[in-house]
C-alpha cells in the first residue's frame, strides 16, 4: 500500500469548517487504528526475537515493552493480534505502571497506525523521494564535522534517559570534541533542581512511597495528576486510603494550589492560594516545625498543618510541584528533613550533563549543525527564543520526529522517526528501574528510523536497533548469562533490581533561603501542562483531544481558566473569548469559568494550538506558549485582560444539584449509607441462577484521571467524532468520568464519578425499545444488538444515567476513518444505539479460556478494559452471586449505594461512597 | 321483453308515495334511488343498517382477540426475551395495541361489510340505462319495480307507476 | 313538498372547471415548491443521517417528534371534530365536514412521514411490524412505540376509510356531473372511484349505519391514539414527562390547534372558492366560539400543571420550573399565549366572520400548540435526572426543510383536495335542506 502523501506546508492553512473534511483530517488518527492495509504481520521476524509475557495470566499475544513519557519509562503490556499491535495496557511489573495504564499510554498505539504519521523524508518541508539524497548528505556532513573535530554540531534532544540513548551520545561527543549536546524539556522545572541544590547541594529528587505516608502535604504539587510517576503515586495513595479505611483512621492529604488539579479533588484539606501565598504559607509551616531558616514567617494555616504533619512524623511528605519558586521547593525539601520523614530521594533519571535550549540559541553563530532528535522546539520553545530563526540561521539541520511538526517544517531535512512500539531501545522508571523496549510490530514507515540508528549513524556506520542495545546492555552485565538475562529482561518488560539507590539526604548545614517572593501585581498569568495534550506532543491524538478534560468537559480545544470572582469582575461569562496581553505578545482564547482557581491567577494551559500536528487541523485550542518567556516559565506578572466580545462555545445544559439523594455520596469512617426501601412490584424478579456479572466503583479511590475512557475507547472501537459533532454533545464515550462539585466557588468540593452502563436489572431502556434492541441475557447483560436497531433512540430518553449514545453519523466507517479496529468488537453502522456492554467479549473470551481449561471461571479471570486502566484499582467487577468474588465483597461494605436508587432500576454498576474525615 | 319499468319524480315524498302504493299492491322486487338518504323510503323497503353493526362487533371481536392473543403467544411462548427484568406476559402494556386494533378491526369491517352487504363496488347496472338516471345523485328520486314475481309483470308495473305521475317513465331490458 | 330546489351544482362543478385560475395555480406551484424541497430533505437525510439534525444525548428528540405530535394532533382534532358532528348530526356538519376530515387525512399524511424519518435507519421502520423475520425476534409489544406503530396505522386507515366513505356518493354526482358535461375521462375516473354507486335507498340505509358507527369508533381510537403518543412520554422516567396528566394536556392542547386550522381552511375554502353560501356565517360563529371554548379548556390544563407541580416532589417541581422558566421559557410561554390566549379574540364578531381575522388566528393557535410540542420535547429535558453539559436542542436548516416540506405537503393535498373532490358534502347538504323543509 502506498501511504497517503501527507498535506504539507499546507496544513498550516486555515481549517476547512466543513465537518467532513475535518474528520477527513483529524481522521487521520480517528478511530482506532489498527489499519490493517498499513500493517504487516511480522512474520519474518520470527518468534525467538519476541518474548511474549509470561506468567501474568493475560492473552497470549501480549508482549511487554516500555513507553516514555518525558523521557521516563513506563512498562506496558502490548496486546498483539495477527501482527496488530490492538491495545496497550499496564505491565504489573514495572514500577513506573504497575499494571495500570494513564490516558498517554493508552492512546500511543493510535500514534502507531496514524495515517498521518511522518513517512517521508523532507528537505525544506518538502517530500524527497530518493533516499539515497539524505545519506549523501549525511556522509558529506560527517566528512565536514570530521574534520573540524565536530565544532559547530549541536544535538538537542527532549529528557533522555535511556542508557543506550545516553551511550550513543556519549560516544558521538567523544568522538568529536567540539559538539555538543543540549537537552529541550518544555516542561522541566529548573526551580526545582535549584531548590534541591539549595537543600541537599544536589539535584534529588523526592520518590516518596505514598502507601505509607499517612500526611501527604502538596504544596502546588499533583502526584495523583498526570505524569510520569503518576501510575505509581496514585496507586500508592489508593493503598494507604485502603489501609486508612480499614484502620478507620484515613490518611490525611492536604492540599494548598493556586489551580486546581486532580490531588486538589481528592483532599481533605484544600487551600487555595496564588502561587506568593503558597510560599508564604511553606515558610510558615517550616517555621512552625523549627526550619531556622524560615524562622519567625507566619501564615494563618501553618499551625493546623504543621500539627497534622508533625503528628505523622516520619509517615509524612511533603511535595513542591511544578511551577514554584525554589523556596517553595527547598522549604518542601527542609520541612521533610525536620520531620525526618521517610521520603527517599535519588537522582533524577533524566538528569544530564548538558546544555538548554536557551544556550543553544545565545550561541546561534557558532553552530553550523543540528540535530533535532523527537523534539518540537519550533513549537513549545518559549515565545522569546527565535528557534525558527535558528533553524534558518544554522547551515545545516536535520530533524528526526515522528510527525511532520513545526520544527519538521522548519528545519532543513526531516527525518521520519520509528514509533517506540517499531524500535529498539531502553528506559529508565521514574525510580530508576531499567526496561527494554522491543518492537511489538513490524515498521510501518519503510523510511523512518530509530533515534538509536540515527545516532550511531552519525559517528559511524549505522548500527541495528536492537544491536545497539544489547551493546548497552551486554557492557552492563557483562558476557556471562548474557542472553538468559536478557530474555528474561524481555519478558518480564523490566531490568530486575535495576532501580537507582534511593536514600534520604541530610540537609545542608548552611540551608538558607532565598528572599520571599512579593505579592506580584494581579492579574498573574500561570503555565500549567494539559492534562491530555500534555506539552502539546499529543495533540495529534484524537482520543485524546476528545477526551473532556477534567475541568469544564473540555474537549477539542483547551481555554484560559479564571476563578469565579475574576471573571465576574471582568464581565466575563463561561465560555466568551478573552484577549491575553503579556509583554506586548497577544493571545485570544476562550475562558473557563473555574470554581477552585486562585483569584488573581488565570492558567494558561499549554500544549493547544498546535499549527502543524499530524493530520489535526491546525488551530485547535490556543497556544499558550506565545505568551511563555524564558525568564518566567511558569508565572508571569504583567498579564491585563480585556473580553472581546466573541463567543468561544455555544450554551450548555444546566448544571444543577440534585434534589433527591446526592449523586456522590460522603460519609465518615464508619458511617454506612442506609439502605433504599424494600422495591414493591406485583410482578415477581428474574433469577439470575449462574454468573451475574455486576461493578462497583470506589469513588473514595477514583482521582478522576480519565484513563478508563480511553481505555475504553480504544477496547470497545469507539470512534471519535471530531470537534464539530464533539461540540454538538454527540461524542461517543461508553463511559464517562463526571466531575460534581459542590461547596463554594473559591472551597469547592470535586468528585469523580465514572458512569458506565449501569446494566441495570429493571432496565428502563429495554422496555422502551420497539424492535428488542436491547435486551438482558440470562447473567443479566444488558445486551445490545446492532443488527437490530433501527435507532429510535427512545432507550436514551429512558436512560436516567444517560450512557447511551447514537451514531448520528458513521462515524466509524466514514471516509478518513481508518477502517480496521480490535477484532473482537464489532463497529457500529450510521444509525445505531451503542453503550458499554461490561466487555462482553472479554467476559465471553475469559468464559471460553476457563471451559478450554477444562475448569471453573475463578475470580478475577474477567477484567474489564476500564478495570485494567485504573491507576488506583477503584473499578471491581465480577460475579455477584458469588460472595466471595471482589466485587461482592466490594458491594457488601456499608458505603455501597446505587446511583439514582430511588428510581429501582437496580443498577449492576453501583458505587462505593467517598469517606471523609 | 322488458323485465322492469323506472319512474322519476322530483321529490322524496312523491317517491316514497309510489313506494307505499307499489307495496301495497305487493311489489317486492322494488328499489328506490335517491340523492341521499331517506329514511322512510328505506323502513318500507325493509332495509335496515343492523347486519353492518353486527359486522363490525364481530370485527372488532376478532381483532381484539388476535391482537391480544398475537402480543401473548409472540411475547410468552415463540420467543421469550428478559426485557427490562418484567415479566412475559405484561397484561397492562399489551393492553393498547390491542384496543386500537379491535377499534380498526370493527371500523374497517364496518365499511367493508357495508359495501359488500350493498354489492359494491358493481360498475354496471340496468337502472344506469334509465333515461336522466344521472340525476339521481342529484335531484331526482326514481322507483324501479322488477319483474318476476308470479302476477307482477311490467305491464303491471306500467299501470300502477303511471298513477303516481311520475315526471318520466321507462322501461329497462333485463 | 320536499323536491330538491337546493342545487348542489355550484359545489360539484368546482372540480370540473377547466382553469382554477392564476391563484389556484400560484398555490399549487408554491405547496409543490415546498414539497419538493421535503423531497430534498428526505434524500439529504437518507444519505447522511440524522448528523444533520440539532439532536444529541440527551436531546435524542427534536424537530422529528415535535412535528410529529404537532401533526397528529392537528389531524386528531380536525377527525374529531367531524365525527362529533356526524354524531351530533349538527348543521355545522354538511360545511365542514368533508374538509376538516380532509385535513385530518392531509396531516396525518404530514403526521406519519415523522416517524419513519426520524429512525436512525428509516428503512428498517417494518422492523416494528410483527412478522416473521430473519431474525425469529418480534418486536417487543410492551414499547410505547409499537403501539404508536398501531395507533398510527389505524389513524390512517381508519380516517381514510372514513373519509372515502363519506366520499362516495359524492362521488357519484361528480361522475353524473362529468357525464352531463360530456367529461367522459373524468367521467370514467369517478365512475371508478363511486364503485358504481346508484343512490338505492337500502345502499343508503347501511351506508349512514357504517358512516355513523365508524364516527363512533372514530372517538376513542382518536383519543387512544393521541394518548399513546403521549404515553411515548409519559411512560419515560424524565421528570417533565413522567406524568399522568401528560395525555390530558396533549389530547387538550390538540384540539384548538385542530380547530384553528379547520377554521382557518373554512374563511380560505369560503372566499377563495366562493362558497359563502355553503359555509355560511353561522357555521362560522360556531367554528370559532368551539375554537374559543376549547382554548379556554387549555387554559385550564396549562394552569393546572403549575399548579400541580407545586404539590409534587422536588424532582418533578424543578423539572417543571427548568421547562417554565428555564432556556425553553420562551416556547412554553409563547406556546401558552397563542393556545389559550389568541383564540380568545374568537369571541368577538367580526374575528370569527372575517378572514383576515380568522385565518391567522387559526394558524396562529395552531402554531402556539407546535411551540407547546417543541418546549415539551426539548424543554421537558432540561432538568433530567442527572445534569448534562451536552448543548441544548437548536433545530438546524435540513430540520427547517423538513418542517416546511411537510406543511408544503399537507398544502398540496389540501388543494388537491379542493381541486378534485367537492369540498363540502353534497348529499348531507340535500338531505339537510330536505329536513329544513318539513313543516
Amino acid at each position: 500500500m502506498t501511504p497517503p502523501e501527507a498535506p504539507l506546508p499546507e496544513a498550516l492553512a486555515a481549517p476547512d469548517p466543513d465537518r467532513r473534511s475535518v474528520l477527513r483530517a483529524a481522521g487521520a488518527s480517528l478511530a482506532l487504528a489498527t489499519a490493517a492495509g498499513c500493517d504487516w504481520a511480522p512474520a519474518e521476524f520470527g518468534s525467538p526475537l519476541y518474548a511474549p509475557a509470561r506468567g501474568l495470566g493475560g492473552p497470549a499475544q501480549s508482549y511487554a515493552t516500555v513507553l516514555e513519557l518525558d523521557g521516563i519509562g513506563r512498562g506496558v503490556l502490548v496486546r498483539v493480534l495477527n501482527g496488530h499491535a490492538i491495545k496497550i495496557e499496564g505491565n504489573p511489573r514495572h514500577p513506573g505502571s504497575l499494571g495500570a495504564t494513564d490516558v498517554f499510554l493508552e492512546s500511543a498505539v493510535l500514534g502507531l497506525h496514524d495515517p498521518a504519521r511522518s513517512r517521508r523524508l523532507r528537505q525544506r518541508g518538502q517530500v524527497v523521494r530518493d533516499p539515497a539524497l539524505l545519506a549523501a548528505w549525511l556522509a558529506e556532513q560527517r566528512a565536514a564535522l570530521a574534520a573540524q573535530g565536530g565544532a559547530g554540531l549541536r544535538i538537542l534532544t527532549g529528557p533522555v534517559s535511556s542508557p543506550t540513548q545516553r551511550r550513543l551520545i556519549a560516544a558521538v561527543l567523544a568522538a568529536w570534541p567540539g559538539a555538543r549536546w543540549h537537552v529541550h524539556a518544555p516542561l522541566a522545572d529548573a526551580a526545582a533542581a535549584e531548590g534541591a541544590r539549595l537543600a541537599f547541594g544536589a539535584a534529588l529528587v523526592p520518590r516518596p512511597d505514598l502507601s505509607t505516608t499517612r500526611c501527604l502535604l502538596a504544596l502546588g504539587a499533583d502526584p495523583l495528576g498526570p505524569g510520569p510517576a503518576q501510575l505509581a503515586l496514585a496507586r500508592g495513595w489508593a493503598e494507604a486510603r485502603a489501609a486508612g479505611r480499614q484502620a478507620g483512621r484515613l490518611p490525611a492529604l492536604l492540599v494548598a494550589e493556586s489551580t486546581p488539579s486532580l490531588t486538589g479533588s481528592k483532599a481533605d484539606r484544600l487551600l487555595v492560594l496564588p502561587p506568593w501565598e503558597i510560599e508564604a504559607l511553606a515558610r510558615g509551616i517550616a517555621a512552625e516545625l523549627g526550619v531556622a531558616a524560615a524562622a519567625g514567617a507566619t501564615h494563618p494555616e501553618a499551625a493546623t498543618l504543621a500539627a497534622s504533619l508533625r503528628a505523622a512524623g516520619p509517615e509524612a511528605c511533603v511535595l513542591a510541584g511544578r511551577g514554584q519558586g525554589v523556596a517553595v521547593h527547598a522549604l518542601a525539601h527542609a520541612i521533610n528533613a525536620a520531620l525526618g520523614a521517610a521520603v527517599p530521594y535519588l537522582e533524577d533519571p533524566t538528569e544530564a550533563a548538558a546544555g538548554t535550549l536557551a544556550e543553544l540559541v545565545a550561541e546561534a553563530d557558532a553552530v553550523t549543525h543540528l540535530l533535532v532528535l523527537d523534539a518540537n522546539p519550533v513549537f513549545d520553545a518559549p515565545a522569546d527564543l527565535d528557534v525558527a530563526g535558528l533553524l534558518r540561521r544554522v547551515p545545516h539541520s536535520l530533524h528526526a520526529g515522528p510527525q511532520v511538526d513545526e520544527t519538521a517544517l522548519a528545519a532543513g531535512w526531516h527525518l521520519p522517526l520509528r514509533h517506540p512500539l517499531e524500535s529498539w531501545g531502553d528506559s529508565l522508571a521514574f525510580d530508576g528501574t531499567a526496561a527494554l523496549r522491543q518492537p511489538v510490530t513490524r515498521p510501518l514507515v519503510e523510511a523512518a528510523v530509530s533515534v538509536e540508528e540515527l545516532l550511531s549513524a552519525l559517528a559511524g556506520p549505522r548500527a541495528d536497533g536492537q544491536a545497539l542495545v544489547r551493546e548497552t546492555w551486554r557492557a552492563a552485565w557483562g558476557e556471562a548469562g548474557f542472553e538468559e538475562r536478557w530474555r528474561a529482561a524481555l519478558e518480564a518488560g523490566v531490568v530486575p533490581d535495576s532501580a537507582a539507590p534511593a536514600g534520604v539526604p541530610v540537609l545542608r548545614d548552611d540551608f538558607t533561603l532565598p528572599p520571599p517572593m512579593p505579592a506580584p501585581a494581579t492579574p498573574v498569568a500561570i503555565f500549567a501542562p494539559d492534562p491530555h495534550l500534555w506539552d502539546g506532543r499529543f495533540a495529534s491524538e484524537a482520543w485524546l483531544q476528545e477526551l473532556p478534560r477534567q475541568l469544564g468537559s473540555l474537549a477539542w480545544g483547551n481555554a484560559v481558566l479564571m476563578a469565579p470572582a475574576d471573571a465576574r469582575a471582568a464581565g466575563l461569562a463561561e465560555g466568551a473569548e478573552v484577549e491575553l496581553r503579556l509583554a506586548d505578545r497577544v493571545l485570544r482564547a476562550p475562558v473557563l469559568v473555574t470554581p477552585g482557581q486562585a483569584p488573581g491567577v488565570v492558567t494558561l494551559p499549554l500544549g493547544g494550538g498546535r499549527r502543524a500536528a499530524g493530520g489535526v487541523p491546525g488551530g485547535i485550542g490556543m497556544d499558550a506558549y506565545r505568551l511563555r518567556q524564558v525568564a518566567s516559565p511558569w508565572m508571569a506578572a504583567g498579564l491585563s485582560l480585556r473580553a472581546t466580545g466573541g463567543a468561544g462555545w455555544a450554551e450548555r445544559g444546566a448544571d444543577f444539584t440534585l434534589a433527591g439523594d446526592p449523586r456522590v455520596r460522603r460519609l465518615t469512617p464508619g458511617e454506612a449509607v442506609p439502605p433504599l426501601p424494600p422495591p414493591r412490584s406485583l410482578y415477581p424478579d428474574w433469577q439470575y441462577t449462574g454468573h451475574a456479572w455486576g461493578m462497583a466503583i470506589d469513588l473514595d479511590t477514583c482521582i478522576g484521571c480519565n484513563a478508563c475512557v480511553v481505555a475504553c475507547q480504544a477496547e470497545n472501537n469507539t470512534p471519535v467524532v471530531g470537534p464539530e459533532e464533539a461540540g454538538r454533545g454527540r461524542a461517543m464515550h461508553w463511559l464517562r468520568v463526571d466531575r460534581v462539585v459542590s461547596g463554594s466557588a473559591e472551597a469547592p468540593q470535586v468528585d469523580f464519578q465514572p458512569v458506565p452502563c449501569m446494566h441495570c436489572e429493571k432496565a428502563p431502556c429495554e422496555v422502551v425499545c420497539p424492535v428488542n434492541a436491547t435486551v438482558h441475557d440470562h447473567e443479566g447483560l444488558n445486551l445490545m444488538i446492532y443488527p437490530r436497531c433501527i435507532g429510535t433512540r427512545t432507550c436514551s430518553n429512558n436512560c436516567p444515567y444517560k450512557v447511551r449514545r447514537f451514531n448520528w453519523a458513521g462515524y466509524a466507517r466514514q471516509a478518513g476513518a481508518v477502517p480496521v479496529h480490535n477484532p473482537n468488537v464489532p463497529v457500529r453502522p450510521r444509525g445505531v444505539i451503542e453503550k458499554c456492554t461490561y466487555c462482553q467479549h472479554r467476559i465471553k473470551g475469559a468464559q471460553d479460556t476457563a471451559r478450554q481449561e477444562g475448569r471453573a471461571l475463578r475470580d478475577g479471570d474477567i477484567v474489564t478494559a476500564c478495570q485494567n486502566a485504573c491507576p488506583t484499582r477503584a473499578i471491581h467487577f465480577g460475579d455477584i452471586n458469588d460472595p466471595t468474588s471482589d466485587v461482592s465483597r466490594a458491594k457488601a461494605e456499608g458505603r455501597n449505594y446505587a446511583l439514582l436508587g430511588n428510581l429501582d432500576t437496580r443498577p449492576r454498576t453501583t458505587y462505593l461512597a467517598r469517606l471523609v474525615s | 321483453m322488458t323485465s322492469a319499468v323506472i319512474a322519476e319524480f322530483d321529490s322524496q315524498d312523491a317517491l316514497v308515495a309510489a313506494l307505499r302504493a307499489a307495496r301495497d299492491a305487493g311489489w317486492r322486487r322494488m328499489d328506490a334511488y335517491a340523492p341521499y338518504p331517506v329514511p322512510e323510503a328505506a323502513k318500507l323497503l325493509g332495509a335496515t343498517g343492523a347486519r353492518v353493526a353486527w359486522i363490525a362487533i364481530g370485527a372488532g371481536l376478532f381483532g381484539a382477540v388476535l391482537a391480544y392473543a398475537t402480543q401473548y403467544w409472540l411475547s410468552v411462548h415463540n420467543y421469550p426475551l428478559n426485557v427490562g427484568g418484567r415479566p412475559l406476559h405484561a397484561l397492562p402494556a399489551f393492553l393498547p395495541a390491542t384496543t386500537i386494533v379491535a377499534i380498526l378491526w370493527a371500523a374497517a369491517g364496518a365499511l367493508i361489510g357495508m359495501l359488500a352487504l350493498n354489492r359494491l363496488p358493481r360498475l354496471n347496472h340496468p337502472v344506469f340505462a334509465a333515461p336522466g338516471f344521472g340525476r339521481a345523485s342529484e335531484d331526482r328520486f326514481f322507483l324501479c319495480l322488477f319483474a318476476g314475481d308470479p302476477g307482477l309483470d311490467a305491464r303491471e308495473a306500467l299501470y300502477l307507476l303511471r298513477r303516481q305521475k311520475p315526471l318520466s317513465l321507462a322501461e329497462l331490458p333485463a | 313538498m320536499s323536491s330538491v330546489e337546493f342545487s348542489t351544482r355550484p359545489v360539484s362543478d368546482q372540480p370540473l372547471r377547466g382553469d382554477f385560475g392564476w391563484r389556484f395555480a400560484a398555490g399549487v406551484a408554491g405547496a409543490g415548491l415546498l414539497t419538493l424541497m421535503l423531497a430534498y430533505a428526505v434524500v439529504a437525510l437518507l444519505l447522511r443521517g440524522t448528523a444533520l439534525w440539532g439532536t444529541n444525548i440527551p436531546f435524542v428528540w427534536g424537530f422529528d417528534l415535535i412535528n410529529y405530535i404537532w401533526w397528529i394532533g392537528i389531524a386528531n382534532a380536525a377527525s374529531l371534530f367531524a365525527v362529533v358532528l356526524v354524531l351530533r348530526r349538527h348543521g355545522l356538519r354538511t360545511s365542514v365536514n368533508r374538509f376538516a376530515e380532509a385535513a385530518a387525512l392531509a396531516a396525518v399524511a404530514a403526521a406519519a412521514i415523522y416517524p419513519i424519518l426520524h429512525l436512525g435507519r428509516p428503512w428498517l421502520f417494518y422492523w416494528t411490524v410483527p412478522y416473521p423475520a430473519t431474525f425469529e425476534v418480534w418486536p417487543n409489544f410492551r414499547s410505547t412505540l409499537v403501539w404508536d406503530f398501531w395507533g398510527i396505522m389505524s389513524h390512517v386507515v381508519v380516517t381514510g376509510l372514513f373519509w372515502y366513505t363519506g366520499l362516495i356518493p359524492d362521488l357519484a354526482t361528480m361522475r353524473d356531473r362529468a357525464v352531463a358535461k360530456g367529461r367522459m375521462v373524468q367521467a370514467q375516473i369517478y365512475g371508478l372511484l363511486a364503485l358504481g354507486w346508484r343512490g338505492s335507498v337500502r345502499h343508503w340505509a347501511r351506508h349512514q349505519a357504517a358512516y355513523r358507527l365508524v364516527a363512533a369508533l372514530v372517538l376513542p381510537m382518536l383519543v387512544s391514539a393521541q394518548t399513546i403518543v403521549a404515553l411515548e412520554f409519559a411512560t419515560t422516567l424524565v421528570p417533565e414527562w413522567h406524568q399522568a396528566r401528560l395525555p390530558l394536556h396533549v389530547v387538550a392542547t390538540g384540539i384548538p390547534s385542530g380547530l384553528g386550522v379547520v377554521l382557518a381552511l373554512a374563511a380560505l375554502l369560503r372566499g377563495g372558492l366562493g362558497l359563502t353560501r355553503y359555509i355560511d356565517d353561522e357555521d362560522m360563529h360556531l367554528l370559532g366560539k368551539l375554537t374559543a371554548a376549547a382554548a379556554l379548556l387549555c387554559g385550564y390544563v396549562y394552569a393546572e400543571a403549575l399548579l400541580v407541580a407545586l404539590l409534587e416532589d422536588a424532582t418533578t417541581r424543578q423539572a417543571m420550573a427548568a421547562r417554565a422558566f428555564g432556556a425553553y421559557a420562551a416556547l412554553y410561554w409563547g406556546g401558552a399565549a397563542l393556545v389559550v390566549g389568541l383564540p380568545q379574540l374568537l369571541w368577538f364578531r367580526r374575528a370569527r366572520i372575517k378572514a383576515r381575522w380568522a385565518v391567522p388566528i387559526g394558524l396562529g393557535a395552531a402554531a402556539g400548540v407546535w411551540l407547546d410540542r417543541f418546549s415539551l420535547v426539548a424543554g421537558g429535558l432540561v432538568r433530567d435526572h442527572l445534569p448534562s453539559t451536552a448543548p441544548l436542542y437548536a433545530p438546524t436548516m435540513p430540520e427547517w426543510t423538513l418542517l416546511l416540506g411537510s406543511v408544503g405537503l399537507f398544502a398540496l393535498l389540501m388543494l388537491a383536495f379542493a381541486r378534485f373532490v367537492p369540498v363540502v358534502s353534497m348529499f348531507e347538504m340535500r338531505h339537510e335542506e330536505s329536513e329544513a323543509d318539513v313543516p
